[in-house]
Parts: C-alpha cells; sequence; structure tokens
C-alpha cells in the first residue's frame, strides 16, 4: 500500500498514515533497506509515532516482535542483538545535555550496527555513518505525515 | 539468618540488613534525584558515578543502623538486573568484594523479584499476609508489568517459600511512570512527576465541586493481549487537549518559569495551577489507575488469584492504593502494598528476595555479571 515511495529516485519522501499500524507498517518496509552501519534519526514531537515506526522498522529488521518494542525513555537506549545489532535510542529526557560521552552511547557506534534514535534533533551526532532521517507530525487524530530522507546515492 | 542487601540498579544507592527474610534491621537509601531533577529523568554516566561515590558509605550506615559488623552477617543479596548496567556494576561489584572477603555467599537476586518481596516485607510488618497464587502488578518509571506468582514448594514460611513467575502482560510503550513524566513535562510541573501529579490531582479532586473543571479520558484499546497496557495514547491525549486549550500556556510558561528558577514542590505549584489544569491532571491521573487496576483485576479473577500484590514507585501513588482497594474490596479478592517507603528502590526488598534462595543453597559465583535486560518471567 506504500511500497511506491521506496522505488522513487527522490532524496526525501512523503507518506501520510491513518493509523499506528500503517504507521509500522512503512517502519517494516523501511526495514528491508537498511544496512548497518546506519543511523535512523527520529523527530517529531510528543506522541506523533516514533516509538510505533520504530516498532515497525525492528520488527522488520528481525530482532525483535512489536510489543517487546517499547520506549526507552527511562533507560534511554535498549539494545537488541540478533543477526544485526539494533540500538533503539530516546533522548527525550536528556534536553538540555550536551555531553554525549555521559549517556554512555558509544557502544553503539563501535561496530556496525542499526542506531535507531528518537529526538535525534536534540544532538549533533559526530559519525560518518550513513543517516535516515524520519521526520513525523500530527495531522489530526491517528493521521500523520512522515518524511523518509533517505542517503544519496 | 541476617542478609546484607545491596541495591543499585537505578537512581537510588541503598544498602539493609534484613533478619530471616522478614525482619528489617536497617534500610539506608540514598537518592540522587536532585542530581537528575535539572535533567527531568536519570542519566545514566551521572548516576554511575553517584552510586560510586555513596556505595560505600550507604553499605557502612545499614551496618551500623543494625549494630553489626560485616562479620555478623551471614550472606550478600545484591541486584543483578534489570537496569542501567553501569549503575548495577557499582553495587554488584561491591557485593562481590563484600562476600568474597568475608567468605560468605554470595546471592544475585532480580529487582523485581524485589519488588515482589516488598510487599511481603510489610506484610510481615502488619501481620496481614497475602496468599499465593497472586497476581503482581510492578508500576515504576521503568517498569509496568503484571506477573502470577506462585511458590514453587511449600508456601510457608512465605518468607522462605521460593517463588515461580508467569508474565501476564506489560506495557506496549511508556511505563506508567514514564506517562507520569511526560505529562508533567508537558504541563512544567517539575520532575519526578508521579508524586507531583498526585498531589495535585488530589488537591483537584478535593476542590473539585467548588472549581475543579470535568474533563474525562477514554479507556485504552488494545487488540492482542488482552492484560497489555498502553500510556502512549494517553500522553498524546493530553497533547492535544493542551493545543486545544491555548489558554493554558500562560500557567504554563510561568510555572517553566518558576521551575527554572529552583523553586521545586507541589505546594509551590498548587496556586500556578488553574482548575483546568488540575481538572485535567485528575482525569489523567484517573485514566492511568483506572488502566492499572481494571486489568489488574480482570487478570486475577482470569487466574483465580488469592491475592493481589502491588508495588514499585507509582504503588506510592494515593489515586492508585485508593482506587485499588476499592475495587479488591468489591470483587473480594484482598489487595497488598509495600509500604510508601518500600514501594520505590530499597535494599531491604533485595535482602529479602535473596533469603530463600541462600536458604535452599544457591551461590552466586564471582563472575556474576549485572545484566541490564533480565526478564523474571
Amino acid at each position: 500500500m506504500h511500497g511506491s515511495w521506496l522505488n522513487g529516485t527522490m532524496p526525501s519522501t512523503e507518506v501520510v498514515s491513518s493509523s499506528p499500524e500503517a504507521t509500522m507498517e512503512i517502519g517494516r518496509q523501511l526495514a528491508q533497506r537498511l544496512r548497518p552501519p546506519v543511523l535512523v534519526l527520529l523527530s517529531g514531537e510528543l506522541g506523533s509515532g516514533k516509538t510505533t515506526i520504530t516498532k515497525g522498522i525492528i520488527s522488520g529488521l528481525g530482532v525483535a516482535r512489536e510489543e517487546e518494542v517499547t520506549s526507552p525513555t527511562f533507560t534511554l537506549v535498549h539494545e537488541f542483538r540478533k543477526h544485526v545489532r539494533v540500538f533503539h535510542v530516546d533522548l527525550y529526557r536528556v534536553e538540555g545535555f550536551h555531553d554525549l560521552e555521559s549517556l554512555a552511547l558509544e557502544d553503539a557506534f563501535v561496530e556496525p550496527a542499526v542506531v535507531i534514535i528518537e529526538w535525534a534533533e536534540r544532538f549533533v551526532l559526530r559519525t560518518d555513518w550513513p543517516q535516515v532521517a524520519i521526520h513525523l507530525e500530527h495531522v489530526e487524530a491517528d493521521t500523520r505525515r512522515i518524511t523518509i530522507t533517505l542517503p544519496k546515492n | 539468618m541476617r542478609i546484607l542487601g545491596i541495591e543499585s540498579s537505578c537512581d537510588e544507592t541503598a544498602a539493609s540488613v534484613v533478619a530471616d527474610g522478614r525482619e528489617i534491621l536497617s534500610n539506608v537509601v540514598a537518592s540522587q534525584v536532585s542530581v537528575h531533577q535539572k535533567y527531568g529523568g536519570v542519566v545514566p554516566e551521572l548516576a554511575s558515578r553517584e552510586h560510586l561515590r555513596s556505595i560505600v558509605p550507604v553499605v557502612r550506615e545499614a551496618l551500623d543502623c543494625a549494630g553489626l559488623n560485616f562479620n555478623d552477617i551471614d550472606g550478600v543479596g545484591v541486584t543483578c538486573g534489570p537496569g542501567l548496567v553501569g549503575s548495577l556494576l557499582v553495587g554488584l561489584t561491591y557485593g562481590k568484594v563484600v562476600a568474597d572477603a568475608l567468605g560468605k555467599p554470595l546471592i544475585g537476586v532480580n529487582h523485581l523479584e524485589g519488588h515482589v518481596r516488598a510487599v511481603f516485607l510489610e506484610a510481615f510488618r502488619v501481620d496481614r499476609r497475602p496468599s499465593l497464587p497472586a497476581v503482581c502488578l510492578i508500576v515504576s518509571g521503568g517498569h509496568t508489568v503484571l506477573y502470577e506468582v506462585a511458590a514453587t514448594g511449600p508456601p510457608e514460611p512465605l518468607s522462605a517459600a521460593l517463588l515461580r513467575y508467569g508474565k501476564i502482560g506489560q506495557t506496549r510503550d511508556d511505563a506508567a511512570g514514564e506517562a507520569y513524566d511526560k505529562v508533567a513535562k508537558l504541563l512544567a510541573l517539575g520532575y519526578p512527576g508521579g508524586p507531583i501529579i498526585d498531589r495535585l490531582a488530589t488537591h483537584g479532586a478535593q476542590s473539585r465541586r467548588a472549581h475543579a473543571e470535568h474533563i474525562d479520558f477514554s479507556p485504552t484499546k488494545l487488540r492482542g493481549n488482552p492484560y497489555d497496557f498502553s500510556f502512549s495514547g494517553l500522553k498524546t491525549a493530553v497533547l492535544y487537549y493542551l493545543r486545544a486549550h491555548p489558554e493554558l500556556q500562560p500557567e504554563i510558561e510561568e510555572r517553566r518559569r518558576v521551575l527554572g528558577s529552583g523553586e521545586r514542590g507541589g505546594d509551590k505549584l498548587v496556586p500556578l495551577c488553574s482548575p483546568q489544569t488540575l481538572g485535567l491532571l485528575v482525569a489523567f491521573q484517573k485514566r492511568v489507575v483506572a488502566e492499572l487496576a481494571r486489568r489488574t483485576l480482570q487478570a486475577a479473577e482470569e487466574i483465580a488469584a488469592q491475592s493481589i500484590l502491588v508495588s514499585g514507585g507509582v504503588a506510592a501513588n494515593n489515586e492508585l492504593r485508593h482506587s485499588f482497594e476499592r475495587e479488591a474490596e468489591q470483587s473480594g479478592v484482598p489487595v497488598f502494598f509495600p509500604s510508601r517507603q518500600l514501594s520505590t528502590d530499597n535494599a531491604a526488598m533485595i535482602a529479602a528476595a535473596a533469603y530463600p534462595r541462600l536458604l535452599s543453597g544457591q551461590r552466586a559465583g564471582l563472575d556474576l555479571n549485572a545484566e541490564p535486560v533480565l526478564p523474571l518471567a
């Protein structure tokens, strides 16, 4: 249903999701394009669907079921270790905190992994890994506008 | 038999001595709330540093308060997960060193099992025992999970009974305590959100007939496991409410300014919250508690539980306690909580959880490792 955007050559694609289930499906499809090392940067307001799309990405990568992917706000980082290493990071709470080393995130970058970061706009990450940017916006009730920018090439 | 318990899984450095898994001889907790407050939550590396600073004096104080020396201890129980790995390692390493130096047994304890035992510690104190099997809701900033709890062998004495756990349900997104923190942040009420919202909502409910506005959030609907929880939608509903009511922005700005200047505490915030905000908090808290209570009571009925146990930081919440007590009375299944002091993280519950394991001959080696993700079932 959302397959067409994946085949596009545009660096940036906009899709509209009308339900959390559809948002997860977009995540699952995106997962097929992700090869480690890659950084997935999620931005968008509270409740815009960042954890929901992450559920799709992580289940699409085959490292956990959707219901096993919960908000990492409290512990900041959840790690999934199977055939691919996946880190799910949430920087919601660390607004104004600029010492990235203090978040013990450096482990995520020592070997190729899929690193998914919620509230990515709060940090400048120094890494040469390819980056996928996903921006989610509230449209109404369950509807979200999702803008995905894939790395060039 | 006296066990030294050590707990450092998150932002409290704690040590305690518990006799025979039931009598608390000392219970020392060094909280780091003030360290993390300005970040609106626990920052892992800062937490590790604070644990390092506190662990030695906290353990020493626990022994002093109990009137004991290291040599009077019969074993060491230490939290090995789940939690922040850097935090866990501090308590775990110290516990290993103490056990090894004294030649005493070391027991690794799952933090979540500690929360279950915290309920028992209070039950022993007031001499009102929960019967098994039970359902146990563990609800805190990091966890919202529902277990079936049963004895693997003789259930008496409860302090010595080994338990087995079966997971019935859990949150699919935010933990309940996390939802409190996020809503507190949206409304500029400070951190941690749970106790602050509880106080403001209680105030709002009491003054409700006079002036608080009536707002209602609808029940959360989930597909699949009927005992799973979800608090993400409720958080979003609060956000939508704020968007639809821009008249609340000036007071949010004012509270942000006051909090930014260093003022803390619910009492200072009460005059800065309009009846509408208090009404919103009443509705939010009511919905969180209703979601927790409904599923827990249904699960209790489903497994024919003899009792309901509620533990973890959010178990200190007044509305939650009243609501569970009210509904449990109707259903005829008694509900048990830890004391408020033992609801939040502490080491007495870790020592109590170590006791039956020690009795049954379980020992951890010096290779015991910290497990950030450690399921109880």
